[in-house]
Formats: structure tokens, sequence, C-alpha cells
């Protein structure tokens, strides 16, 4: 399976469109007004989405699509929005609790109308005809959401292979029900996109794959970092890369204020990263290297930069390494304002050069959330390319 | 074929949230909402007559030919200006709040010169000029991010800031 860039366009537009058919079907069924948030083009492992599955607790709806292309498309929520969603399909109703059968039913038919809209659009690009499967509802104690993933046209060696995963963020009824659609193709079928889209120095899969596992290990090392200086004990709760629309980058964050250090980094490729916390983990960051002292403001901001500072070395140096290459990075600048705005600048500049990025981001948390720490980094595309080259395979 | 749609327009909503790189106008009294500006300039028009109130979100200054319209300050202004006109409002009577265009961090590989932030606010103002329009309150630049809400009833754009505080131009 190769990539290249073009391609992974064509995917973006394609699943961008497709969900905003979706969205325009709730809009029309039900009177709620849905909004397709961002598109991301994903490379994971099945293991990965399950695990954000399992950690979100997420229930959903899976229809399974075959003929011109297959796969398995899903409709996630979480438990509240997929009650306040059937709340506001049939309001009032009594035994839509989530889980009773009322309620799968409807989420079901829901499913139905959004992912066949969805899936539609694909056919059509494509020129060709997809069936559909029943819906399937999988509740949010299930163990392994992707289960049978083979029936529809897989044929993995290992939960560990990567697959390519189309992520589209909806809301509907002014942000109070959030729910994802996925979509994942086929290893064949995203070869059959990929021809149709033409290919363009396409590079092979592994180098993504390859990509993603050196960021794996540097959110590693960051985590590994932050427990040693700090003595909080913090995982790596997700560590993905994603091919998304530029001004989709801020809109991955939410106006909720944080705190934490934006810095350059020069070399290939060269980019920027945000490291941002939340208020309260702001907060332990600094009695945790303050200990005892009150700490002014001034403080609390260079307790804030050591730690940037850190975390940054622990993610990128292996980069370093893994690449043959120099990275230098410039002094983190401190930041306390509302998240999508930090990130906005970021993304702006790389504006005026790409339309579409690569969007890294890597959650470090503690088990109880007291803690958490999002590290987003955005290398400069042709870069990144060159980068990714050096990652191939020997022919 | 066209693959990519963004439908930015849906008037019969209460609330309509505008993204990046988006534009949307109403003519309900909605309030229009959009959040995360940093270098990015957010332009309120307004025309109390029509009732029709339009919000554009733009991340550049200037237009890319290729560029989607609604990414850029001048291209995003012109085609929420034509939609507006399209429901009834009217240009000599419509008026200007412009909010963002701040300069948050000083990047070693930006050359120098006006930051994305001034220049989004200079080609918004130039875009506004050519149509004769006035811009009666404006808080732009400074350091900080800041998130709009525009009030379709009034006309009234509130500004939140996590440094400066809220404040309605």
């Amino acid at each position: 399976m190769n990539l290249d860039v073009r391609s992974l366009r064509t995917f973006s537009r394609l699943a961008h469109s497709g969900a905003e058919k979706a969205a325009g079907s709730l809009t029309t069924l039900a009177g709620i007004d849905t909004y397709v948030n961002v598109t991301k083009v994903e490379l994971g492992t099945k293991t990965d989405v399950e695990q954000e599955f399992a950690e979100r607790d997420l229930v959903s709806v899976h229809i399974g699509f075959s003929g011109g292309l297959d796969g398995r498309t899903v409709l996630a929520f979480s438990p509240e929005s997929a009650e306040r969603l059937v709340d506001a399909l049939m309001p009032g109703m009594d035994g839509a609790e989530t889980g009773s059968e009322l309620a799968t039913s409807s989420l079901k038919e829901v499913a139905n109308i959004m992912l066949g809209g969805f899936i539609d659009g694909w056919a059509d690009y494509l020129d060709t005809t997809v069936d559909i499967t029943t819906p399937t509802y999988v509740d949010d104690d299930s163990n392994s959401p992707l289960e049978n993933l083979e029936s529809d046209g897989f044929e993995h060696e290992s939960d560990n292979e990567h697959i390519l995963v189309f992520r589209n963020q909806l809301e509907a009824a002014d942000d109070a029900i959030e729910f994802d659609l996925y979509m994942v193709p086929s290893p064949d079928s995203i070869k059959t996109i990929t021809d149709a889209s033409g290919q363009h120095g396409a590079l092979p899969v592994q180098s993504f794959a390859a990509f993603s596992d050196m960021i794996a290990d540097g959110a590693d090392q960051a985590s590994a970092d932050i427990t040693a200086m700090t003595g909080i004990d913090t995982t790596v709760e997700v560590s993905r890369m994603s091919f998304v629309p530029i001004e989709g980058v801020p809109m991955s964050l939410t106006d909720s204020v944080r705190r934490g250090v934006v810095l350059e980094f020069f070399g290939t490729p060269s980019g920027y990263i945000a490291i941002l916390f939340d208020e309260p983990s702001a907060d332990n960051i600094a009695s945790s290297l303050l200990p005892g002292m009150e700490g002014d403001e001034a403080m609390r901001q260079s307790a804030i930069q050591e730690i940037g500072n850190i975390v940054t070395s622990g993610f990128l140096d292996g980069w370093a390494n893994t690449l043959g290459t120099t990275i230098d990075i410039s002094p983190p600048k401190h930041v306390h304002d509302i998240g999508s705005a930090i990130v906005d600048p970021l993304a702006t500049e790389l504006a005026q050069s790409q339309e579409y990025a690569f969007l890294i981001d890597s959650t470090i948390r503690t088990d109880d959330d007291e803690f958490t720490c999002d590290i987003y980094a955005l290398p400069n595309e042709e870069e990144l390319r060159k980068a990714l080259e050096q990652l191939s395979p020997a022919v | 074929m066209q693959v990519y749609t963004t439908d930015t327009t849906s008037t019969h909503s209460a609330r309509i949230k505008v993204g990046i790189a988006d534009y949307a106008f109403g003519t309900d009294g909605n309030t229009l909402t959009t959040s995360g500006l940093g270098s990015c300039i957010g332009v309120a028009l307004y025309d109390a007559e029509a009732g029709v109130s339009g919000l554009a979100h733009a991340m550049l200054p200037e237009a890319d030919p290729d560029g989607d319209p609604a990414k850029f300050a001048d291209t995003g202004i012109e085609a929420l200006l034509a939609e507006m006109r399209d429901a009834g409002a009217d240009t000599s009577r419509i008026i200007a709040k412009l909010a963002g265009g701040s300069a948050m961090f000083d990047f070693d590989s930006s050359d120098g010169g006006k930051s994305i932030g001034e220049r989004n606010v200079e080609a918004a103002r130039k875009t506004l000029e050519k149509h004769d329009i006035d811009i009666v309150a404006e808080d732009v630049g400074g350091s900080h991010g800041r998130s709009l809400e525009l009030d379709g009833k009034t006309g009234d754009l509130r500004v939140r800031s996590a440094k400066t505080g809220d404040q309605t131009l």
C-alpha cells in the first residue's frame, strides 16, 4: 500500500463531503442542526482505535460495506451524547435509556441514514456501487469493538498492522451532542481509491508507519521525563499522526483556557510545537517543581517553561536519531490563553504555503485524569515528506 | 465533479457556529459564534434595518486564486457581503466591527516585517473601505486570543479573552 499527499487530499475531501452529507441527513431527518467540525485521516492500528473506544466508553453503530469498496463505517457516541440524541429524536419518550431496545433501534436508524449517505459519496466518486449491511449496535462494554473486521475485507497479519482511519468529528444541537463518524476501508480499497486519484511520488505506507512509531517512542520518552522530573506517574494515552485541512488544526482544540509553551523546531523537518496543560495540571506541575513554595506568576511561568523544554527534548530527540539529522529547538515561549487561539497562529504560519497539515498529537496523563498534557506538533509538509523518504525501506 | 462542499449558511438555528476559514449569516436575529482567533481576523457585519447579520473568520490576508475564498480576509468579506445582499441587506447600511489579528508569538522563521495578524487587519480594512463600509468598533492586535459572539438582534459583538476579560463592541 502506497500513499502520497495528493491522494491524502482526495481522501480528506471525500471524507469531509461525505460527512457533510451525513450531517445534512440528520438535520433533515430530525431537525437537529448538525455540523462537521474536523475531518482527519489517521494512520493507526486496530488496537489504537479499540483502545480509544474503551477509554472514551464509546457506544457505536457499525455498518459494513462491500462491492466497489470494502470496509466498515462506524458512528460512535459517548453514552451521554447517545442519550441526548435519542431524546432529541423522540422527545419525552419513556424507556429510551441508553441500551434499551428503543434507544438502540433509533440510533441504528440514524446510523443507517447518516452512514448510507456517507458511503454514497465515495461510491459516486469511484463510479462504482457499494452495498451496505444492516447496522449492528456495539455497547460500551465491548472489549473489541472492531471485532470481525476480517469479514469486511481485511486480511491482517496482526492487530498491529497499520490501517487508515477516516474520522469526522460532528456536533449537533449547539454542541450538546458530539459524535465521531469513522470509516475504515480495507487495504485493497485504499489501493482502489489511491489509484483513482493518481499516484505522484507515493511513499510506501511503511514509511508513515515508521514515522508513527517514532512519534509514539517520542511520546513515551516525554512521559518518562515528566515522571522523572515531577514524580507524577504518567502514561501516554494517545499518540497519532493525522492529515487534516490546515484550518482543522485549531478546530481540533476547544476554547477552554490552557497554559503551556510554544516553540519552533528547525531541521528536517522544521515546524512548530505546542505543549499545553489544562489549568489544574499546570498548577500541579508548578507545585511539584516548586514544592512548599507559593510561587508567584513569574516562578510558575519558569516552571512551565522548564517542563516544556524537558517534554520537547524527550519528544523530539528520538526523531533526529531515527531520521539521521539534527533538529534544533527555539527557546520555549510561555502561553496562557484560549486553547484553539494558541494553536491558530502556528497553523496560520504554515497555511501560507500549504493547504493541509500533518498534525501529530499526543496526550500524556495520569490514570486518574488529574494531570493531562497535550503535545501538538506541526511539521512543514514538504520537509516531512523528505523525512518520510528517509524512512522508506530500501528498494 | 465537486467533492468538497462547505455548507456555510444555515439560517434556521438560533445559534450558528462559524468555523475557521468560514463565514455565515443569519436573518432571524441568530447569534453567530466563532472561537480560536489568534492571528486570524473576525469580521462582523450588520444591517439593522434588514435584520441581516454576518460573521467571517479568515486565516490569511489576501486570496490565493486556488484557495477557498472563506480562508482569506479579502475574498471572505466579499463572499459574505454577496450572500448578505442576496438575503436583503444593503451595503450602504451595513456597519462592520473587527476583532482578532493578534501577534501572539514572534516566530524566528517569519522574516521580520509585519505579522500575519497585522496584515489580516489591514486586508479587512481595505476590503471594507472599498465598499464604503464603516468600521464602528474594533478590538484588534495585542498578543492574546479571542472568541466572538455576534448578537443578530442588536449587532452587539461580544469579545471574550482569557487575558483582558470580556467586552462588548
